[in-house]
């Protein structure tokens, strides 16, 4: 009974951790720190932003920005946009982010690789996303069409990103999307590379200081950190539930142990009469009830396993759009779940275990 | 002559329950010698096991003086009775009291593990302990296995396994059909004679009070009709 009350609760807190640690994780490795986003002055998120061609040009052309292998400067235009798409299997709708890139953003992204079909080619209305979101959106398999303003946008394939938040969206043409959207040559946000972290400080004042510019530029580490509220929200909600979960089971644990103190009773009174002193028997039922709680733990992280990486969604709540991210079970999250089992054990057994003690031998040995 | 093994003076116990005193045992004198092997009879409720467990040590008197081995139990603390029950008495319960967890060979082994001995040691008085009640053969065996007059006799071998002075049996044949139960007495019996263990005995049966070399009742708080054969007899207030 407590084996599986504790393990329950280990579980249902190493899937909150897991989860959490999950998004930190998509949130974090989206943001590179070399990387810089620039948006309107005032604009707080990329789709409330907008940026004229020629300023992204100009941003090009600053000192300090990095250059690929090709030579070509690191600085990538993009228009994102954010569209109602109807979930799959009747999930109602929700937001989802198109992006339109230029050939360049995609060595802005880490570890930008296409897994299935082709990249798509510009001009085309082709649009490329990931496998998950393909599972979590309709109309995002291979060779489905997705609809932006009346225009057709066919998949033609999926692409990783190193996990990053770029997992989470829809990715065309930047002129086909704008053109959709009837805006064409619109950019709503400049991603650029710096050379080395001594460029960061001063490009991002060069591109502030710029009245002309009236551009706001930050490290893209920071905007996504800001960008964490949701994951810090669950996170919240994860502790408190994991308290109380936790107090049950310490509940859980002390009812087992008094149950285990009464029907030994006699048990204890004749160790004690054959010269056993309180202090051995209190750690032999600690160490039981300790010893239960962790079996349920370890039963409970085992449970877990099957979510281990298993992808899911919830709604970035900076711009309500579906981010999707992995369970994520390191050692760090299996750890805490054990240690709360063994909290658990040695709480919910100490009171048992000192009533144990406690009783007259006399009495003991006169119970049933 | 040697010291006696139990000397009790003037002894009063009474227990409390809420705002009602119960006197129990109310100035009584005992004194057992060494070798000595007495049984206890009286009604249900006259104190019988408050007197054995006052003189195993697990109990505190309401007043009066019991002196066990050499020690006067009022003098020690709780720590140091639990050392002293484990070195100079053996316990006998109705119920056996066995540890079903263990096997027989674990619970004998039990009270050795609080001595210093080695386990070589161990071994050899756990095994020696079954030999003498005749369970040698059953040392793997777990307590359900055995039955109830097997159960004792392995409980008795746990009593004897440290080599106690005194061996305190309270009702040990209460819960046992008349053969077991006449084998645990000539047990008991030969435990006295042959090892020259100090017994005290409380038992409802008095054929079973007849092996004892010494026979008292408990009545109305202080013991009575002595029909000892062999021992000095006091009390009476
Ligand atoms: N721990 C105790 N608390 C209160 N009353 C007790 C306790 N132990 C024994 N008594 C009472 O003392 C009396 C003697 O009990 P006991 O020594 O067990 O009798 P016997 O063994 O002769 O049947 C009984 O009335 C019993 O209810
Ligand atoms: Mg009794």
């Amino acid at each position: 009974m407590t084996v599986l009350g504790t393990g329950l609760v280990v579980w249902a807190m190493v899937l909150t951790f897991g989860l959490t640690d999950g998004l930190e994780h998509a949130l974090r490795i989206s943001g590179h720190p070399l990387d810089i986003i620039v948006l309107r002055k005032g604009a707080t998120d990329e789709t409330g932003s907008s940026i004229t061609p020629q300023q992204a040009q100009e941003l090009a052309t600053l000192d300090g920005v990095a250059r690929n292998a090709n030579g070509e400067p690191m600085c990538s235009a993009e228009f994102v946009t954010i569209l109602t798409k109807p979930r799959r299997n009747n999930g109602g709708t929700t937001n989802m982010i198109v992006r339109g890139v230029e050939t360049i953003g995609r060595d802005l992204r880490p570890d930008f690789e296409i897994v299935q079909g082709r990249d798509l080619r510009p001009g085309l209305n082709e649009a490329i996303t990931s496998a998950s979101m393909a599972s979590r959106f309709e109309n995002l398999s291979l060779g489905e069409k997705l609809e932006i303003n009346r225009v057709d946008f066919e998949i033609v394939g999926f692409f990783e990103a190193g996990g990053s938040a770029a997992e989470s969206e829809v990715w065309t043409d930047i002129r086909d999307l704008a053109s959709a959207r009837r805006t064409p040559d619109a950019v709503t946000t400049v991603n650029l590379r710096v050379s080395d972290e001594s460029a960061e400080q001063s490009l991002i004042a060069t591109i502030q200081d710029d009245k002309q510019f009236n551009l706001k530029a930050i490290e893209e580490t920071q905007y996504y950190e800001d960008q964490m509220t949701s994951a810090i929200a669950i996170k919240f909600v994860g502790y408190v539930i994991a308290l109380f979960l936790t107090i049950g089971a310490m509940f859980a644990a002390a009812n087992t142990m008094y149950a285990a103190v009464a029907n030994r009773s006699r048990e204890i009174g004749t160790l004690r009469a054959l010269g056993f002193r309180r202090r051995s028997i209190l750690f032999s039922f600690l160490f039981e009830s300790v010893l239960i709680c962790v079996l349920g733990g370890v039963l409970g992280c085992l449970a877990t396993l099957p979510f281990n990486g298993l992808t899911t969604g919830t709604a970035n709540w900076a711009t309500f759009s579906e981010i999707t991210f992995s369970f994520r079970f390191g050692p760090t999250v299996l750890m805490r779940g054990v240690l709360i089992a063994l909290l658990t054990g040695l709480v919910g057994g100490l009171f048992p275990a000192i009533r144990a003690v406690r009783m007259q031998i006399v009495n003991s040995l006169r119970e049933q | 002559m040697s010291e006696p093994v139990v000397v009790i003076r003037d002894l009063h116990k009474e227990f409390r329950r809420d705002a009602i005193r119960i006197p129990v045992l109310s100035g009584m004198n005992l004194e057992m010698a060494e070798g000595d092997f007495l049984s206890l009879m009286g009604p249900s409720g006259s104190g019988k096991s408050t007197l054995l467990n006052l003189i195993a040590g697990l109990d505190k008197p309401t007043s009066g003086t019991v002196i066990v081995v050499g020690e006067d139990l009022s003098d020690l603390t709780e720590g140091e009775l639990a050392q002293w029950r484990s070195r100079y008495i053996g316990f006998v319960f109705q119920l056996y009291n066995l540890i079903p967890v263990l096997t027989a060979y674990e619970n004998v082994e039990l009270p050795l593990t609080l001595t210093g001995l080695s386990r070589r040691e161990r071994d050899q008085q756990v095994k020696t302990a079954l030999d003498v009640v005749g369970l040698a053969d059953r040392m793997d065996h777990f307590p359900r296995q055995l039955s109830g007059g097997q159960e004792q006799r392995v409980a008795i071998a746990r009593a004897i396994a440290t080599d106690p002075t005194l061996l305190v049996a309270d009702e040990p044949t209460g819960d046992l059909d008349a053969q077991s139960a006449g084998e645990i007495l000539d047990l008991m019996q030969r435990l006295n004679s042959e090892f020259g263990k100090t017994i005290i005995m409380v038992t409802h049966d008095p054929h079973a009070a007849e092996r004892a070399s010494r026979q008292l009742h408990l009545e109305k708080g202080v013991l009575v009709d002595d029909v000892s054969v062999t021992a000095t007899n006091q009390e009476q207030p």
